[in-house]
């Protein structure tokens, strides 16, 4: 056996499932036809694409992260340049901004807040315990065009261990620590093993045996709501109008269990990729990291979702990274004083991180999709933190890449430098790339960015 | 409120609103022409004595004003009248050396805060609302663990719970989501396969776990049930012998996995080959290279004669050994050995005669009776209360359905109607009930639904057969105290102390905690800007591309690697690792299993002669005379630093840096936990400490002089001022909680005086100051934080009442730990619901 293989059990595997997707994506492309004049969610040359919002933590070093030059005429600066060999296939995105995480009347808290607000550009609710956002892009996106995947949308992260106990300054810690959210009250909780992400996808058991382990266990989930529903519906019956919305959180699950039944009958039988099930949690974050774009990367390629969200690490994490000599804490760092010292270490972390994503980048550009083009080709990618200097706590000028051709609808291998102009503006724009032209408005978005 | 309204809009149906409503205005304005009366009477001339001095509507000091026009607005600043009371309380205002209230004027103002600004009736407390809630992951853990007896791992199988107010059973935050759903689902299947046999009869099984095995000569140490790990780097033979008494087909199923220790950038391409053998005969021969935690499962039928048979696993290494860089295990976790598989020698399952007694009979009427009494009496413990007829008809039909189907068992039909009910909203959230014929504005919760509130307070699980019991016979209420004392002196109790400690005391946090023994302890000696340097200059090396590095660099960072692997090892004896979290985590969970166990007092926790200690950890502390890894409690020397809480290594660590000591955390930790009185989140845009340390020119400061610099700052000052004198007693303590008397090669100095006045020259002193001036301010907070808790729910401005009634039994009875527990929930808002907005609105249309 390869020794190699552990790490990269995707490698091989363009080949192995590019036919089944053919199929289904014919399927998927003809329903999303009957609806609206432009597919949803589909290129040009009718191959799926694919949206990813990744999240890397405490903003950026900005002297060393920002190119120099303008346009097309750019150098990529020390903290981007492991980015070079995609330079033609990404955007730098100068002056986008959140305003919803600005500390208006709340105080502190800019972690919290720079997290919740990455994906939904709302004001959140200061609170531990009575919480609100809003819906995230994500999740948005998903509501129009999930039908057409087995998977609506996936959301993951790397924070195995949630933090418990008083989060960031009377912030609950719900918005530290998940950027998808389902409504204003419901955060999506991301999966952190990339095992159980994998046999959520493709069912559990060795190659062959999954997609018949998979429906057997939809069989039995139907039993299960039967009867649950209607306990559920008696409970309901008794509970005051506070519990009852309590209560609609399960009644939500279940409905969403319900749907994922009807629509892998709808899908057939699970293609099952021949690669082995990947194993737990790993313990080298830089293993787990990629772990994690090798999942996305086989949920892309099966075309199993289309759109997916991974937290690298919560805004606020105080990791330290040992493997590149950084003993101190990550956060603690960020608040380094203007000491050339610490902003140094900052400023190699926030390179690992985009290391970790250019190995992404790599993954998505070596496969081949149906129409030939390659997964990164049919892709947007957002790869950005909600702060932007993480030791001023700044909200403007957010270090936000978008990595991918959307098919051919975008216009990468540039550096856009824009007056301030909200971050969701930019969600707003992808939408209408992705043929979601009835959302008219996101968050705190004033119009859709139109040159991306 | 609720009855009053009630009377009210029963009035409205006989007169028409506008009278009604009138009237109930009329009602609400006296209530607050009262409060405002007597606040015109005795509290405003207070207010304006000590207080408007300063909170005046120019000076307007940290954004209060205590002075205005619009008085009825002041009085209804409810959540201003609760933090005063808090501040005078703690002496914390008015500040120290202006004039304050005297005792009888203390006690006016907090009469008055209680019962008229917060608007509290002492004779009929409102207990607040707890809102439905669902199991947290502990209590989903042990509730199927008393239910069906299966171990589930919750923390391996569901993300973890949202936590509020610091504790992780908040009602409120304990959300659901479509995944968590998804995972409770495929969670009950789980438990089901694992507890609810399918069938009637099987071959007979044996585990033999790994540990069975014998290397060498010797039997390995450590528990018999573990697994067995073999280096890919060893040469070894394992044995075991089986020793089966009737002849037949045996199979043998082998369960190992192959782990290793990741190394970034690094590969090993170590193999080595593994041979099985039964009587001397290779099953399997097979090489393994780096699987990363990958499991394996082979099967063989072999058939024995009765007599001894022995099992080998033998281990050859592949590789030489200058390329052993990671660590390579093979585990061998277990080897079943099934059989005979012949029919006639099938047996029970395990658990079967738990499950099903004698059987499921097989005549169709007789069946339903059985099945009607095995699903009622799993429901009812499994819903904690009693259950509907129809519910118990629902799960019997879906048995009977399953069951018939060809193929399948009615065994596989209990199961599956098992499976719902653990998937169902009764059993993932507890719901609760009132006495039903109550008619009391707050009326009692019935007694399942108490016991229920007992169980998971105390237990964090489900209540068991005895609360069960005693609350159908409506005898819990009556047994309360007998109750709360068995259900503490049972093991289970344990777990209070671990996720209430765990949370409150944030021991829990030392299992994450990130500490760097090379930074921290480089600290405590002279610094060396040679080897500072040389950090530098290795990063900058690591930062660039292999590839473009000169020969001489690629050198130089190989030097530097090895360099630096030299000075970590050196620390390495102090490092933190599993065995000493693991001690530090069970020294400060003893602690408070003592005192909960002993009923000892409160008071303890923060200051006494004695520590939970094994070798490992005494010889971080510098603690002579103990020996071995068992901890047991151990009196220290006199006048030692050590003894309670605040001077154990688990706070001291996760109060600090991962590479320094932050005395700022540890005093925010005090005022946090301890004395209950927080400071509010730094303001944006303040001169951080280490921006105020960059002025002091010459030396390195250390952190008492950066501090000082800092509260310079008058922004900072006034919460430092609080922090500060906390934090910096435990300097003596370096991020690893060991003991120092220098830090940059400058002496310490622990010594302080806390804002309220007290002056302490050391830690031991400090403590002395906590226990005593400081005692009623440790018990507002305890109490506080057990109430939370308990309920699992926010403080209610209404609770002040009920926490002050506890506190005051608690120092009427020093301290008492069990007082406390008692207190609360004997506390209205353990025994009552507030009535539910739902059954009082909806009137019928007409009543004439």
């Amino acid at each position: 056996m390869n020794t190699l293989h552990r790490r990269h059990f995707l490698r091989g595997l363009g080949a192995m499932v590019a036919l089944p997707l053919m199929e289904s994506l014919a399927r998927a492309t003809a329903r999303a036809g009957l609806n609206s004049a432009v597919p949803l969610a589909t290129t040009a040359s009718g191959a799926p694409l694919r949206t990813a919002f990744l999240y890397f933590p405490n903003g950026a070093i900005p002297q060393v992260w920002w190119p120099t030059g303008e346009g097309k005429d750019f150098h990529l600066s020390k903290t981007l340049m492991p980015l070079e060999k995609h330079r033609s296939m990404i955007q730098v995105m100068g002056g986008l901004e959140n305003k919803p995480a600005e500390a208006g009347p709340d105080g502190g808290g800019d972690h919290a807040r720079g997290n919740g607000t990455f994906l939904t550009g709302v004001r959140l609710k200061k609170s531990a315990t009575d919480i609100k956002a809003g819906i995230s892009i994500d999740q948005a996106l998903a509501q129009h065009y999930g039908h057409l995947t087995r998977f609506p949308s996936l959301e993951l992260t790397c924070d195995a261990t949630p933090k418990t106990g008083g989060c960031d300054s009377g912030y609950s810690c719900v918005y530290q620590f998940n950027i998808s959210w389902s409504s204003s009250t419901t955060p999506k909780s991301a999966e952190s093993n990339p095992r159980r992400v994998f046999e959520r996808l493709f069912g559990i058991g060795k190659p062959g045996e999954r997609s018949s382990n998979l429906a057997l266990r939809q069989q039995q989930e139907k039993s299960i709501i039967d009867f649950v529903l209607e306990d559920a519906r008696a409970m309901h019956g008794r509970l005051d109008s506070h519990d009852r919305h309590k209560l609609d959180q399960y009644l939500e699950g279940i409905r969403e269990i319900e749907t994922r039944i009807q629509q892998a009958e709808r899908f057939g039988k699970v293609k099952d990729p021949i690669v082995e099930t990947p194993n737990g949690i790993a313990t080298a974050y830089a293993e787990h990291v990629q772990q994690m774009f090798d999942l996305l990367t086989l949920a892309f390629q099966t075309d199993s979702t289309r759109i997916a969200t991974l937290l690298l690490a919560h805004d606020g994490s105080n990791r330290s990274f040992d493997q590149i000599g950084i003993s101190e804490g990550h956060h603690d760092l960020t608040h380094h004083m203007n000491r050339k010292e610490w902003i140094d270490k900052v400023a190699d972390i926030d390179h690992w991180y985009v290391q970790q994503f250019s190995r992404f980048l790599d993954k998505l550009q070596g496969i081949q999709d149906v129409d030939g083009k390659s997964l990164l080709h049919n892709s947007m990618i957002v790869y950005g933190s909600g702060n932007a200097d993480g030791n001023r706590h700044t909200h403007s000028n957010l270090p936000v890449l978008l990595a991918g051709v959307g098919g051919g609808a975008l216009k990468p291998g540039r550096y856009v430098k824009r007056s301030a102009t909200p971050l969701t503006n930019l969600y707003l724009g992808m939408a209408h790339t992705l043929g979601v032209s009835k959302l008219a408005r996101f968050g705190d978005s004033s119009k859709p960015l139109s040159d991306i | 409120m609720g009855r009053v309204l009630e009377a009210l809009l029963s009035i409205a149906c006989r007169w028409g609103a506008a009278v009604v409503l009138l009237a109930y205005v009329a009602t609400i304005q006296a209530e607050d022409n009262d409060t405002l009366k007597k606040y015109r009477q005795s509290i405003e001339p207070m207010v304006e004595k000590y207080c408007v001095g300063c909170h005046n509507a120019e000076s307007k000091k940290g954004g209060i004003v205590l002075e205005g026009d619009d008085l009825a607005l002041l009085m209804k600043n409810q959540e201003l009248w609760s933090k005063s009371l808090k501040m005078v309380r703690a002496e914390l205002m008015p500040p120290r050396g202006k004039k304050r209230p005297n005792v009888e004027e203390k006690k006016q103002l907090e009469e008055w805060i209680k019962f008229s600004a917060l608007g509290i009736d002492p004779q009929n407390i409102d207990p607040g609302r707890v809102t439905l809630h669902r199991l947290n992951r502990t209590e989903y853990r042990n509730t199927i663990r008393d239910l069906v007896g299966v171990e589930f791992n919750t923390t391996e199988e569901f993300p973890a719970d949202d936590s509020g107010h610091g504790f992780d059973n908040i009602s409120d935050v304990l959300t659901m989501s479509p995944l968590l759903l998804e995972k409770y689902v495929t969670a009950a299947k789980t438990i089901v396969q694992q507890a609810v046999p399918i069938q009637p009869l099987v071959p007979a099984e044996k585990r033999i776990a790994g540990r069975q095995f014998i290397v060498g000569e010797a039997k390995p140490g450590g528990s018999a049930e573990g697994p067995l790990n073999l280096s890919y780097y060893k040469a070894v033979i394992a044995r075991h012998t089986a020793k089966p008494t009737t002849a037949g087909t045996y199979q043998l199923v082998y369960d190992i996995s192959a782990h290793e220790s990741y190394v970034e950038g690094q590969f090993d391409y170590n193999k080595c080959k593994v041979i099985l053998k039964a009587d001397g005969i290779a099953l399997l021969t097979q090489e393994f290279v780096r699987q990363g935690g990958k499991n394996y499962r082979w099967e063989f039928d072999l058939p024995w004669q009765p007599g001894e048979h022995e099992l080998t696993i033998e281990l050859e290494p592949l590789t030489p050994q200058e390329k052993q860089v990671r660590s390579l295990n093979l585990r061998i976790n277990s080897i079943t050995l099934r059989g005979p598989l012949e029919r006639q020698h099938w047996v029970r399952p395990a658990n079967y005669v738990t499950w099903f007694k004698q059987g499921i009979p097989t005549e169709a009427r007789e069946r339903r009776i059985y099945l009607t009494k095995l699903l009622r009496e799993f429901a009812v413990k499994a819903y904690r209360r009693p259950v509907d007829d129809a519910t118990v008809e629902r799960l019997v039909q879906l048995a009977e359905v399953i069951g018939s189907k060809p193929g399948q068992t009615m065994e596989a039909g209990v199961a599956q109607a098992v499976t719902v009910i653990l998937a169902s909203p009764r059993f993932l959230y507890r719901e609760e009930f009132s006495v039903p014929e109550s008619t009391e504005k707050y009326p009692l919760l019935d007694e399942h639904s108490l016991a229920s509130r007992l169980s998971y307070f105390l237990w964090s699980s489900m209540p068991d057969a005895e609360l069960l019991r005693l609350a159908s016979d409506r005898q819990l209420r009556m047994n309360l105290s007998a109750q709360i004392k068995r259900l503490l002196a049972d093991k289970r109790s344990n777990e209070l102390v671990r996720n209430f400690s765990g949370q409150w005391l944030q021991i829990r946090a030392i299992d994450n905690a990130n500490v760097n023994a090379f930074a921290v302890l480089s600290k405590d000696e002279v610094p060396d800007p040679q080897a500072q340097a040389k950090r530098t200059r290795f990063r900058e090396l690591n930062r660039k591309p292999a590839e473009s590095l000169t020969v001489a660099e690629k050198k130089e960072l190989d030097e530097a690697r090895a360099s630096f692997g030299a000075g970590f090892r050196r620390f390495s004896q102090f490092e933190l690792n599993g065995e000493l979290r693991r001690a530090l985590r069970l020294e400060s969970e003893m602690h408070f299993e003592y005192l909960l166990k002993n009923n000892r007092s409160l008071l303890e926790l923060l200051d006494c002669d004695y520590a939970f200690l094994n070798e490992k950890l005494a010889k971080q502390y510098g603690i002579e005379g103990v020996k071995g890894d068992q901890m047991r409690k151990v009196t220290l020397p006199h006048g030692s630093p050590r003894g309670g809480i605040l001077t154990q290594g688990a706070i001291l660590i996760v109060t600090s840096n991962p590479d320094r000591t932050s005395p700022v955390k540890r005093g925010l930790y005090l005022l946090e936990n301890i004395l209950g009185t927080p400071t509010p989140p730094a303001p944006p845009d303040i001169t951080t400490l280490e921006e105020a340390a960059a002025l002091v020119k010459g030396k390195p400061p250390t952190l008492r002089e950066s501090l000082q610099l800092h509260r310079a700052d008058a922004k900072c000052a006034s919460c430092h001022n609080r922090m500060d004198p906390l934090g910096l007693a435990f300097e003596n303590f370096n991020a690893l909680g060991r003991w120092r008397d220098k830090e940059l090669n400058q002496p310490i100095e622990a010594g302080g005086e806390l804002v309220t006045g007290e002056v302490f020259k050391n830690v031991q002193e400090l403590k002395k100051i906590l226990v005593t001036h400081r005692r009623m301010d440790y018990y507002h907070c305890v109490t506080e934080k057990l109430f939370i808790y308990a309920l699992g729910r926010s403080l209610e401005y209404g609770d002040q009442q009920t926490i002050d009634q506890i506190v005051a039994r608690l120092e009427a009875d020093q301290g008492s730990i069990q007082t406390l527990i008692t207190g609360i929930i004997e506390s209205p808002a353990f025994q009552r619901r507030r009535q539910q907005t739902a059954s009082v609105i909806p009137l019928p249309a007409s009543r004439n």
